[in-house]
């Protein structure tokens, strides 16, 4: 199938995926979700990935954010060909470069706010102060630093959705992947919460992958790319 | 935040579920514990280190039926013989007949000889045995069991025959501290005054004990013995002391295959119980395994979390029902001690201790990897639930 492929320019690309491909398969049955995807994202965009469900997005995320694997094709994303990492080194890159944030927030709820925020960085080596600083920070950038003992059942939806934007940040990750992040927040947390990734985006630089049904969401983003059954349908540049 | 504290709040997670799978490993390892325990002294009953070269000689009939005391000089002068000693069971009570305690009528002049190491004999002075073996009405004790009836030197024991016709009245000359507490829970009086109140007694013992001066020459010393005696009125059954021990823990029938058997009913009831409460844990959590994967965490490092945190409940409950089996222990020494006379060496010992924690361990080794190595290895995305 002939597939439009996307490049949105404006520098080197920190996502650059070639021909990229998957299947599943349902007993005999392959079922394609992804098609020939070519794409290139520069440093420090913000891409709102839209399209109907089963149209592959999610699917393409978690493909650039190496938590899953193509059936075909190559993905150079943060430096690095995630094809040529096995699974210890994959949770190795998306420790370090890679910050994740989910629709339903998943923190961990036993632990507080802090805690969870700490969580990626009990992998970084990081000594007991740097973590407490670096936590401190990141839940500071998000306002919440009067939450540090709250544990998620004492959080609102917008509060926890923060927190776990702090999580996805603590470790300085050069992407975030964002998976319906609103989907669960009523209009004025989710406000909140897009507001936030704008500012992460704009003042810290950092670049942004977000899956989203929502065409308010989307609007927040610098292009939205939308795909129909596994291959790109058009990309629009969004006039904030 | 440490990695330790990590796995203590996920353990505490589900509060009553935590609590419910610690108890049930707790009454488990106990229930284990305290069984292999009571085997373990059963079986020490007949294994006495100090009775390697110690034999019973017995008529061939049972144990209810007599031999005459003429087989006596035989023994004594077979060449391997060091002494002997006639032994019979008296079976009587003092003051109320639920109060059991071993009370036999022994040889006076070879009693120390034969039994030195059981009656601490060093620790005896020759005119307390000259004491004892003066007056005809005399007796020694053991610590456990003068204790238990607050006796001392001096006291007067009437004791009340079940077997014999008579109630004798004896004076303790000699309380007696042996290595092991089973062994001092028993009461010996001169074989005189049995033979004296019991006509049908006379020239008559239900058994000899004998003392060889070197294991080695048991078999035989047994062949020999057996055979003079073969096709006369009192045939003699002879054997250690262990066999004849043994003879006793048979008549409860085959305990060490029942007891075997209920620690392993036990161990494979708290596997299925450990595993199923493990895997349902894990599944709960298979969203969060995945955001863990997600950030970083490698799939080692999440089942080795998983695994420790497993192992961590096991033991817990592990050591609690250890501690439970030691108190226990204590309690059925000085409660049933001195009634059943191998509990008084009730004890868990280091071997079971070791047992019982190396086999929780690998309940929750076992309970624990099975879900947490398929939690793991579960794709991310499907434990995200994410397909767009």
């Amino acid at each position: 199938m002939d597939t439009p492929s996307i490049s949105l320019g404006g520098g080197e690309p920190i996502i650059r995926l070639r021909d990229v491909a998957k299947s599943y398969w349902r007993e005999e049955l392959e079922i394609p979700v992804l098609q020939g995807i070519d794409l290139d994202i520069p440093v420090g965009a913000y891409i709102a990935l839209m399209g109907p469900s089963g149209s592959g997005k999610t699917t393409l995320l978690n493909l650039i954010a190496g938590i899953d694997r193509p059936t075909g094709g190559s993905l150079e994303v943060c430096g690095s060909e995630l094809n040529d990492l096995d699974d210890d080194e994959l949770a190795g890159w998306r420790n370090g470069h890679v910050g994740f944030i989910f629709q339903n927030y998943n923190l961990v709820p036993v632990l507080t706010a802090f805690e969870n925020v700490e969580l990626p960085l009990l992998l970084t080596g990081a000594g007991r102060g740097e973590r407490r600083d670096r936590v401190e920070q990141a839940l500071g950038l998000v306002n919440l630093t009067d939450k540090l003992r709250s544990y998620p059942r004492q959080l609102s939806g917008g509060q926890e959705q923060r927190v776990a934007i702090a999580r996805a940040i603590v470790t300085e990750p050069d992407l975030l992947v964002a998976d319906e992040p609103t989907g669960a927040l009523d209009a004025k947390n989710a406000e909140e919460v897009l507001g936030l990734m704008e500012r992460l985006n704009s003042e810290l630089g950092k670049t942004i992958v977000m899956v989203t049904h929502d065409p308010k969401a989307a609007h927040h983003a610098r292009h939205q790319i939308h795909l129909e059954k596994g291959v790109f349908d058009r990309t629009v540049e969004v006039n904030r | 935040m440490r990695w330790l504290a990590l796995i203590w709040k996920s353990l505490l997670r589900s509060k009553r579920r935590t609590l419910l799978i610690v108890g049930s490993l707790m009454l488990s390892v106990f229930t284990v514990a305290v069984l292999q325990s009571l085997l373990t002294s059963l079986n020490s009953m007949t294994n006495n280190p100090n009775s390697s070269n110690r034999l019973a000689v017995r008529h061939k009939s049972g144990l209810t039926q007599m031999l005459p005391r003429s087989y006596e000089p035989y023994l004594r002068q077979q060449p391997e013989v060091e002494t002997v000693c006639a032994l019979q069971w008296f079976g009587g009570y003092y003051q109320d007949p639920r109060n059991f305690f071993a009370n036999l009528a022994a040889d006076e002049t070879t009693i120390f000889q034969m039994f030195r190491e059981e009656f601490g004999v060093s620790d005896i002075t020759e005119a307390q045995i000259k004491d004892f073996q003066r007056d005809g009405a005399g007796c020694i004790v053991g610590e456990v069991l003068a204790k238990k009836n607050g006796w001392k030197v001096g006291d007067v024991v009437p004791l009340t025959g079940t077997i014999f016709p008579i109630n004798p009245r004896l004076n303790i000359r000699i309380i007696y501290k042996s290595p092991r507490p089973s062994d001092e829970n028993a009461l010996y009086f001169h074989f005189k005054l049995l033979e004296e109140g019991v006509p049908r007694m006379k020239g008559l013992s239900g058994s000899f004990w004998v003392r060889l001066h070197r294991p080695e020459d048991i078999p035989r010393f047994v062949e020999r013995v057996d055979r003079h005696y073969a096709n006369s009125a009192y045939e003699t059954l002879t054997e250690t002391e262990n066999a004849f021990n043994l003879g006793f823990v048979k008549m409860l029938g085959n305990i060490g295959a029942i007891i075997q058997g209920i620690t392993l009913a036990v161990v494979v009831a708290i596997l299925i119980v450990t595993g199923n409460t493990m895997a349902t844990a894990i599944r709960e959590r298979t969203t969060e395994i995945a955001v863990f994967r997600a950030m970083g965490f490698s799939s080692g490092r999440v089942l080795t979390l998983l695994l420790v945190e497993g192992m961590l409940l096991v033991a817990m409950g592990g050591m609690l029902g250890l501690l439970l089996a030691l108190v226990a222990a204590t309690g059925v020494r000085s409660t049933l001690g001195s009634l059943t006379p191998f509990l008084a060496d009730f004890t868990i010992l280091p071997d079971t201790i070791l047992a019982c924690l190396g086999g929780t361990l690998v309940v929750g080794l076992l309970a624990t990897f099975i879900p947490a190595y398929a939690a793991t290895r579960r794709p991310i995305t499907d434990g995200l639930k994410a397909i767009g």
